[in-house]
């Protein structure tokens, strides 16, 4: 199974190399209820759930591919399109909102161009609204990827982009 | 037993049922629309909520609460009306309300309960959903806006049909059935999921604004495609069949059907049908009257022995038996045969001699009751889908053993546990001995086997047949063959199953036999759950072994017959409703038998290419315009009657028939129901059976068994060459023999033949789906599309046999295994 590479992906999707997702099946065939350990170990791979892989899992895994779409699209952990290196997420819960949030994720759309839960061409930023992350006392809040931006500012907004800009891709 | 007490109503239920299932037992009903008898309980629209007094008059679902001891249950209580309203409130928030142009309406339970519940008004406002139509396939139409969310069609797909390409997709007020990555539908198209929809989300696309529901008559018939016997309920308009219509209570199988039996019925009214006798005049076929028809035909008959018939085994077991009076008493000849002559002889000469009769030792029943069940190849689920139902339910929902012996993976291959044994095309036999020995050196038959005839020969004869050594030749493993052996005879009840037909030349006798000596050397006949059980081909298949249509007392058999054209030993060739030009193996030869025979006969419902060479040609009746019997491949006899009038420029065969025996100077025909009471004399197991006693539910009849070993032969596969692929023919899943090439709907999602290939071969012949690529044999070449898959082994392809516009038999001469190269 492992040689085989899929030849064509959809327009969004580049030739995905099936060996890695078949590393990750490979520790988890033999264990009952392997679907969603399977689909978040592709996922922590791949960054996303490209869609042959999705049919890749479900062919050795011996599951429907529809069901395994609908274990997709039913968790909000699950991304079926690439998502950027950097994924900013920020509060728009009750205590960040009366504390300005949404001039904060207003300043964000404007320095990044994309919207909420949108990824920008060059991969670099996925943008999220959340509803809580559960640092009420340093509202408003931000986090990129696993770093914490407490007492968010317009000038802080500025400075983060300014810094992830600079971060290697690769 | 439980007691309790339902709407005052003192009842009792068995200990397993739900609330819903005691007050249906006890004639109280209670609304439902996400619950199907067929289906695991479910518990999605709240429509069955009650109040239990011992759950302090709560709200409960009936479907999915069992009963206990003392209940006491109120169905409709004015809080229980409430509630009910109010679901229906919900439901009809984002529905599109469109029932005057819903094909549903008038069928439709969520338009039913708006009625019953009189839901007049609506207290909530919401927008109506957008969801976009899938029109993508001919046949099902999904219109999720009209949804429900009862979940019946992704659940039957899953339970019953195991293809599992709907499911629930998003979340929250979003959720809506789909497919994989919210696709347009593609499946196997049985319908199943149109069949329990209980709205207008899921349609049959031929039906659509044909008829309104009330319109239709409804007349019960049963299918004329395979030999499994489902029975239909057609849909009638001004004499039209515009439609079949979904009975839960119907059949052995509960009104399930496959794509055939759904969707290919179209062939019955098609504006192709012949409608009046055609004869050959200066080389053209020109239309004629019946009389001048009958009588040119007659004036042939009187020769006798040069005289020689093929008849399809869809023909009625009336018809069947009648041909063969017309031919032995009023022709005078023995050489008569059906399905190519070899499709049958499973039956006709494996059982005989294993079993003692013509039939198999099991039913179709039995695949539920099994422990285990052992089907050769994995065809048996395209041959027979609503069979291959009941062997997903069995593993699915019974836990039943599933082993494979198959030269291919397929769809069984994919059921929990299963496991397939996949061995190079042609080693059935070999394997089967193989096991038969395991099973007699490790001591693991049954202490009557040694008595039975044959038992000292069988042992000898198999010593050839080491696990070890027929392992080398399948190439499988010696110890999963052993394993496979132990897995048999140690099982309580075993069932094995193999299919059978014109594209499988290697299911013969000696197929047959090789499975009755397992069965006999286990003891695993003759009890439930346990047997053999050939599945044959068409509708009447077993009828037309029952009456004796084939070769016998020296008659020549349907291979002979062409042999015997060329030869001009046969001068007049009589078939009905066969179409060996494409059917029957090696297209050059029945050429050259068709051309070289004097005078040739066909009657038919089509023009087709065997037809279009006759000189003759008599407009025939489909199943739906004719009355008689069938018998299924596990000998129900079920009767059926015509659903519409037939055109009056045609005739049944049983009329045309008796016609020419009456033109003979014979007595006419009785009616065919007396026909089948001297019928029911002489078949053996028919005894005791009548037209008026079938007319419900149909009756087995009976077989008895007298076993003996009987040593089948084992031909060795073809050896491999190199650049060479083995082809193997047989069924594709939406066709069955040559009829369902005019049926609408398995042409529209199988319209021609193919070549499926392996995926490594495929790539290494660069070859993509749907390239069109030329297969040579010895015999021929021929140009097929080529079909991707990764079921298929590397090195074997495989090629359905049914369209004469990519005759198979070009390049296939009635091998079991055909070697053949591969070029694009």
């Amino acid at each position: 199974m492992s040689d085989v590479v899929a030849q064509q992906g959809t327009e969004q999707e580049p030739e995905v190399d099936l060996s890695i997702a078949d590393a990750v099946i490979d520790k988890y065939i033999d264990i009952p209820g392997n679907l969603m350990p399977v689909l978040q170990g592709v996922q922590d791979e791949y960054g996303y759930v490209p869609r042959v892989v999705a049919d890749h899992v479900a062919e050795r895994l011996n599951v429907y591919p529809s069901q395994i779409y609908g274990v997709l699209t039913f968790y909000a952990q699950f991304h079926l399109k690439p998502r950027g290196k950097f994924i900013i997420r920020v509060c728009v819960g009750t205590a960040c909102h009366v504390q300005g949030a949404t001039r904060i994720v207003e300043t964000f759309f404007d320095k990044l161009h994309i919207g909420h839960a949108e990824t920008t061409p060059d991969l670099r930023y996925t943008f999220e609204k959340v509803a809580c992350l559960g640092a009420c006392g340093m509202a408003p809040l931000a986090m990129v990827n696993d770093s914490t931006y407490g007492g968010m500012t317009v000038q802080k907004v500025d400075e983060i982009v300014a810094d992830y800009n600079q971060r290697p891709l690769k | 037993m439980v007691n309790v007490t339902i709407d005052d109503k003192q009842v009792t239920a068995p200990k397993t049922a739900t609330i819903y299932e005691a007050a249906k037992l006890n004639g109280i009903k209670i609304p439902i629309l996400c619950h199907d008898k067929k289906l695991k309980p479910f518990g999605a629209c709240r429509m069955c909520l009650v109040e239990v007094e011992q759950m302090k008059g709560r709200q409960i679902p009936a479907c999915t609460t069992p009963v206990t001891e003392g209940m006491i249950i109120r169905t409709s209580t004015p809080d229980i009306i409430k509630a009910r309203k109010m679901v229906l409130e919900l439901l009809l928030l984002n529905h599109p309300l469109d029932c005057p142009v819903c094909d549903k309406s008038g069928d439709c339970d969520l338009q039913n309960l708006t009625y019953e519940y009189k839901v007049n008004t609506n207290r909530f406002k919401d927008e109506k959903f957008h969801h976009s139509i899938d029109y993508n396939n001919p046949l099902i139409e999904r219109d999720m806006n009209r949804c429900v969310l009862c979940g019946k069609c992704a659940r039957i797909c899953d339970e019953i049909v195991s293809f599992g390409a709907l499911t629930f997709i998003d979340r929250g007020i979003e959720t809506k059935i789909g497919c994989e990555f919210d696709d347009a539908l593609n499946c196997e198209f049985c319908g199943s999921c149109i069949s329990v929809c209980p709205v207008g989300s899921l349609l049959a696309r031929p039906f659509k604004h044909k008829a309104r529901f009330w319109a239709l008559t409804k007349h019960t018939s049963v299918c004329g495609y395979c030999g499994t016997g489902c029975n239909l309920t057609l849909g009638v308009k001004d004499n039209k069949v515009l439609t079949t219509i979904y009975d839960e209570n119907q059949g052995f199988h509960k009104g399930q059907l496959c794509v055939r039996g759904r969707f290919g019925y179209q062939f019955i009214n098609s504006s192709q049908r012949l409608t009046s006798p055609l004869v050959r005049k200066n080389g053209k076929l020109m239309e004629t009257s019946w009389d001048e028809a009958l009588e040119l035909v007659a004036g042939r008959l009187k020769n006798g022995t040069s005289v020689a018939a093929l008849a399809t085994p869809r023909l009625t077991n009336e018809e069947l038996a009648l041909f063969k009076t017309l031919l032995l008493e009023n022709v005078g000849t023995k050489n008569f045969d059906h399905s190519a002559g070899f499709a049958h002889s499973a039956l006709t000469e494996g059982f005989v001699r294993s079993f003692g009769e013509s039939a198999s030792s099991a039913s179709i029943l039995d695949i539920q009751k099994s422990d285990m069940l052992l089907v050769i190849k994995t065809d048996s689920y395209e041959t027979h889908p609503v069979v291959g139902f009941e062997v997903n339910m069995a593993v699915k929902n019974k836990g039943v053993k599933l082993a494979i012996i198959s030269d291919k993976r397929g769809k069984l291959s994919k059921l929990p546990d299963a496991t397939t044994l996949v061995h190079r095309p042609g080693c059935e036999v070999a394997i089967l001995n193989a096991i038969a020995k395991t099973i007699i050196d490790e001591k693991l038959f049954v202490d009557t086997a040694s008595t039975v005839p044959g038992y000292a020969e069988i042992v000898k004869a198999l010593s050839e047949f080491s696990a070890e050594s027929v392992a080398a030749q399948s190439g499988l493993a010696a110890a999963d063959i052993k394993k496979l052996a132990s897995e048999y005879a140690t099982a309580e009840k075993a069932l094995i199953v193999f299919p059978v037909g014109q594209g499988y030349a290697g299911h013969n006798a000696d197929l047959a036999s090789a499975t009755a000596n397992l069965a006999i050397l286990t003891g695993k006949y003759g009890k439930e759950g346990c047997g053999v059980l050939c599945l044959s081909e068409k509708s009447n298949s077993q009828g037309a072994v029952d009456m004796g249509f084939y070769a016998q007392d020296g008659g020549l058999n349907g291979l002979q017959i062409l042999d015997a054209c060329v030869s001009g030993t046969v001068k007049t060739l009589f078939i009905a409703g066969e179409d060996p030009l494409t059917s029957y193996p090696d297209r050059t030869k029945v050429k050259a038998a068709l051309d070289a025979v004097e005078f040739l006969v066909v009657s038919e419902l089509f023009l087709t290419e065997t037809a279009a060479m006759a000189d003759v040609v008599l407009p025939a009746c489909s199943f739906a315009e004719k009355e008689g019997t069938f018998t299924s491949t596990d000998r129900r006899v079920q009767y059926i009657k015509p659903a519409i009038r037939k055109n009056a420029q045609t005739k049944t065969d049983y009329e045309i028939f008796s016609d020419l025996i009456t033109c003979l100077g014979g007595q006419a025909a009785v009616t065919p129901a007396e026909k089948f009471s001297e019928i029911a004399e002489h078949a053996p197991g028919y005894t005791g059976l009548s037209h008026i006693i079938l007319r419900k539910d149909g009756a087995f009849a009976t077989a008895a068994t007298k076993p003996a070993f009987v040593v089948p032969k084992a031909t060795p596969s073809p050896a491999t060459e190199n650049g060479k692929f083995a082809l193997v023919t047989g069924s594709v899943l939406y066709h069955n023999g040559t009829l369902s090439q005019y049926g609408e709907g398995p042409m529209h999602v199988c319209p021609e033949g193919y070549l499926e290939l392996s995926r490594t071969d495929a790539s290494a012949y660069k070859i993509a789906d749907n390239d069109l690529i030329t297969v040579a044999s010895a015999a021929g070449s021929m140009q097929l599309k080529a079909k991707v898959s990764s079921r298929m082994p590397a090195g074997v392809v495989f090629a359905p046999y049914h369209f004469s516009s990519a005759p198979i038999n070009t390049i296939w001469t009635g091998s079991p295994v055909t070697m053949v190269t591969v070029a694009k």
